[in-house]
């Protein structure tokens, strides 16, 4: 058996290096020398020609590697620790790697420990990543293909190649192999939930909104820039002060946080506006959250599939959010949320836990006996916050125990919770029944796309309070200190610019960059069955099993390599571009049906000896075509290759 | 040339008409062996020194001596021992007294065709004073350079069997030779007929110069412009790269094993009567280039020549 050259060996430990470098940066850090040492030792290997490690001491540091990995993750089930085990023993594999054979082994499993990354994170960087892991491996590949196989037939030797020839032909062979991959691509069947079981915790989750809010929460969302969610209007899009998208609702405050009631999760709302009548329709693309709930614009019509109403109109899904969703909304703003509120449900809109905010407690106390009117109070307050010197602000100062007396009297600057939550306390003090809503404020809109980014930093929370006659009535309180934040958005109405240069081209190619990201995330990562299904239907094959679709895949991946078969020849035989070459092999191939088997190594007079003992009726046409293709190949100056053309194409031997 | 003049293509044509008289001169006393024959004139044409190993009593002798009639060469036959010194070879410097100063006796090297029989009999020293020679073609003994005649070719047989009190030659010095061939047992009708027929050394006695030795550097320079297109110089170079994989041999060939590949190659091709090479001429010659400078590497089965005719099976013709 060979042993691999020392620059084939490079491209083999660097094919690993590239595949394990995510797995290396999120591994425990007392695992982190098991894989460094052993490329390490194994380079040094190579440059001072070390002799291999004897086995005994490969066995044992196998089994100890085995016990560490044992001891970080308790045991070897689960997603990381599997991918650890597998990179550990690749990394540990590199101390026994010399021969071709094992070499070949390390380069092909690191192509596989490359794709165990799609099991964490499937966006567009990934998707380069894979390309760079792939070239790496293809290209130790052809070289350890080189060191073992004979020399390719009629080729140059490429022994030599340089590193960018090896390149640039791994390249081709991948270009070839992407009209392949397509098909498969297309045709693999999907299966409405995954195949096997990707773990809940999957994916590059942003965490966004959670289910409790304390001061804090939404600001440091703040300058995560990463999408949220993505929405297509049909028709007009509605004004921005008007998209609200409804997230996690609050209830219960325990005088910091606030968080879901019973309600929010288990009851579901008795009824929803008319989806029909709805003005609003959108499809919304929502990135993975591990949460629960998706974002709807007030007051959603439709509830999609894995996903109940809740009584105070959140959309709430079971499952957390692990995987890229799209769903179908519409919308109704005029809707009346509770035109009466029952008895449990105003009390628990009216709790507040006792002993906290006197001084806050006090003043609505004043304000409630001067203003007897819920709507007028309202008014008064949000002019209070108005008037006085309320600061929006990224940085306001911490608060202590009486978070709302501190914020009304003292530091008088905050965020969107710090209002929300401060105006909701003092609605409830004043007998109205008030909760907290959180989600996101407004969008951009890509002019591009032609849809509307909502981003992380787009969240927002606000207040929403119950009035006879109005049921649930929106108030968002920091719209009242800074107007901007609802007409332009967070960063605007801070005064801080979006980016650090405003200008249009960068705009546009902001727009640009999460158009493609869209793409990605509707052609590639959301191509779901449904997807498919639509895609398959205008050839005639909609509604395949599962099986019929595989034996679709198969057939599509056949009939796509034949048609590529010529171009994959050309690859391997550059020489039979040559037409007096292509002349010679028809040649060959009408003596093979004649029964006169030649090989490749046939030198011309050879082969007419040997085809003239078997062909002796034909030995004369046989020299005479042979001699002219000697001519027209070795001489110094060839004859024309018409005679040789005739010559052959007139060659009939019955054998 | 002298005698009636001649056109230049009629001489060369009358040149290489005279080469294959020579050829079947050769093949009239040595019976059934037209390849080894032919590899032999390719050797002399290309300009290098031929390396026989065979049994005793196949031919080596009768080749050497019939070929170095037909090309009219002054022959010279050296019969390799254990006890033969370079002096015995290059020749001496005798002090004449009656002149005050050495004189050169020239040996036996001094002839156009050597035949140094059994050459791996004599000690190394004894070998590469033969070697050097046959190298640089000039003998240089005490500071004095005698040049060796043109053409200049020797045939140097060996004795596979002579394992006892043998000096086997050196892979360097194997190199100096350009072909090696065996010849083997003759095929039974031709053994009826050396067993019938007359006796070979009347035969040699009997036969006649064709050739000159000015004659055969004329051949020399001919072959030489011998064409060798791109395809040809792909498949010398496959072969090449293919002897020097791990597959077949310890080493492979070098680039000087190469070039006189090529250059043998050419000779090949003018005997054919081509004024171009095919890849029939390497397949022809390699074997007798490339088996005295390869050896297999270790835990190798089967010999030499199978690996040489594996190979060329494998390399395809481009």
């Amino acid at each position: 058996m060979k042993t691999a050259r020392p620059r084939d060996m490079y491209w083999v430990i660097l094919t690993f290096c590239v595949a394990m470098l995510p797995q290396l940066l999120s591994m425990p850090a007392q695992l982190m020398p098991i894989i460094v040492l052993p490329i390490a030792w194994r380079l040094a290997a190579e440059r001072w020609a070390w002799r291999p490690i004897p086995m005994p001491l490969r066995v044992l540091i196998t089994i100890i590697t085995v016990l560490a990995l044992v001891a970080t993750h308790g045991g070897l089930m689960g997603r990381r620790a599997a991918i650890g085990l597998l990179t550990l023993m690749l990394s540990l594999k590199l101390l026994e790697t010399f021969k071709v054979r094992d070499a070949r082994i390390v380069a092909s499993l690191s192509l596989f420990l490359g794709a165990t990354q799609f099991l964490f994170t499937q966006g567009i960087p990934m998707a380069f990543y894979a390309v760079s892991i792939t070239v790496c491996a293809m290209v130790a590949l052809a070289l350890l293909h080189r060191r073992e196989a004979f020399m390719p037939v009629g080729a140059v030797p490429a022994t030599g190649a340089s590193i960018f020839a090896e390149l640039g032909f791994s390249a081709r062979l991948l270009g070839l192999a992407i009209p392949v991959a397509l098909v498969v691509f297309l045709f693999f069947p999907r299966w409405s939930s995954p195949l096997w079981g990707v773990p809940e915790a999957a994916l590059d989750a942003k965490t966004g909104l959670s289910d409790r809010m304390s001061p804090g929460t939404i600001q440091s969302l703040f300058m995560d820039d990463s999408p949220a969610f993505r929405v297509d209007f049909q028709g007009t899009v509605p004004p921005r002060q008007a998209l609200y998208w409804r997230g996690p609702v609050f209830w219960i405050f325990d005088g910091i946080t606030w968080s879901s009631s019973y309600y929010g999760r288990n009851i579901r709302a008795p009824e929803r506006p008319d989806a029909d009548t709805a003005p609003w329709r959108y499809r919304v693309q929502m990135e993975p959250t591990e949460q629960h709930w998706i974002f709807a614009l007030d007051y959603p019509a439709l509830v999609p599939d894995r996903t109940r109403l809740t009584l105070d109109y959140q959309l709430f899904s079971p499952r957390s959010i692990t995987r890229l969703r799209t769903y179908e909304m519409a919308s109704d703003p005029e809707f009346m949320d509770s035109p009466n509120l029952r008895r449990t449900l105003r009390q628990a809109a009216l709790e507040l836990p006792a002993d906290f905010n006197p001084r806050t407690r006090a003043l609505i106390d004043e304000w409630r006996r001067e203003t007897p009117d819920d709507r007028l109070l309202i008014t008064r307050i949000l002019r209070h916050f108005n008037r006085e010197a309320f600061r929006y602000s990224l940085n306001p100062p911490l608060l202590g125990e009486h978070t709302v007396d501190e914020f009304m009297f003292g530091t008088r600057s905050g965020f969107c919770e710090h209002y929300a939550s401060a105006f909701t306390v003092m609605m409830r003090m004043a007998g109205i029944p008030a909760r907290v809503v959180t989600g996101y404020q407004g969008g951009w809109f890509n002019e591009l796309g032609g849809y509307v980014l909502v981003r992380q930093s787009d969240a927002h929370a606000w207040s929403e309070v119950w009035l006879p006659g109005s049921g649930w009535t929106r108030i968002d309180p920091t719209a009242a200190v800074a107007p901007d934040r609802v007409e332009s958005g967070a960063l605007e109405a801070l005064g801080v610019p979006r980016y650090m240069m405003d200008f249009a081209w960068l705009r546009r190619m902001k727009n640009g960059f999460d158009l493609v990201q869209r793409g990605w995330n509707d052609w590639v990562i959301a191509f779901s069955a449904d997807r498919q299904l639509n895609m398959l239907r205008p050839l005639g094959l909609g509604d395949l099993s599962a099986f019929k679709l595989v034996l679709a895949m198969v057939m599509g991946a056949v009939l796509v390599s034949l048609l590529l078969l010529p171009l994959v020849l050309r690859l391997r035989h550059a020489a039979r571009r040559d037409p007096a070459r292509r002349l010679w092999l028809e040649f060959q191939g009408r003596l093979a049906r004649a029964g006169v088997v030649t090989r490749a190594s046939h030198g011309p007079m050879e082969l007419a000896v040997a085809a003239g003992a078997v062909l002796v009726g034909a030995r004369q046409e046989i020299e005479h075509i042979v001699s002219l293709y000697q001519r027209i190949r070795y001489a110094p100056e060839p004859p024309p290759i018409t005679e040789l053309r005739a010559a052959i194409r007139a060659f009939q031997p019955n054998g | 040339m002298t005698g009636i003049p001649v056109t230049e293509s009629s001489a060369g044509h009358d040149l290489e008409r005279r080469l294959h008289l020579a050829i079947e001169e050769v093949n009239r006393i040595l019976l059934g062996k037209e390849s080894q024959v032919q590899l032999a004139f390719t050797c002399l044409l290309a300009g290098g020194h031929l390396l026989i190993e065979d049994l005793p009593g196949v031919g080596k002798t009768t080749l050497a001596h019939a070929l170095a009639r037909a090309i009219g060469a002054k022959y010279q036959r050296i019969q390799f021992t254990s006890d033969l010194l370079p002096a015995d070879i290059l020749g001496v410097s005798i002090y004449r007294r009656d002149q005050e100063r050495f004189e050169f006796h020239p040996g036996p090297i001094f002839a156009d065709l050597i035949l140094a029989d059994e050459v791996n009999r004599a000690t190394p020293k004894t070998q590469s004073a033969l070697l050097e020679a046959m190298a640089e073609g000039q003998v240089t003994t005490e500071g004095e350079t005698h040049e060796l005649p043109r053409p200049f070719f020797v045939i140097a047989t060996q004795n596979p069997l002579d394992l006892v009190g043998t000096f086997p030659l050196p892979d360097s010095q194997l190199d100096r030779f350009l072909l090696s061939i065996t010849l083997g047992f003759p095929d039974p009708a031709v053994e009826r007929v050396l067993l019938t027929a007359e006796d070979r050394m009347e035969l040699l006695q009997a036969s006649r110069p064709v050739l000159k030795p000015a004659d055969v550097s004329a051949l020399q320079a001919e072959s030489r412009t011998v064409h060798a297109s791109e395809a040809l110089l792909d498949y010398v170079q496959a072969l090449l790269a293919e002897t020097r994989s791990e597959r077949w041999f310890a080493t492979g060939l070098s680039p000087r094993a190469g070039i006189a590949l090529l250059r043998c190659g050419r000779a090949h091709a003018f005997i054919e009567g081509r004024d171009f090479v095919t890849p029939d001429d390497i397949k022809a010659i390699f074997p007798a280039l490339a088996r005295h400078r390869l050896t297999l590497a270790a835990g190798t089965e089967i010999s030499v020549d199978e690996q040489i005719t594996g190979l060329l099976r494998q390399v395809a013709i481009p």
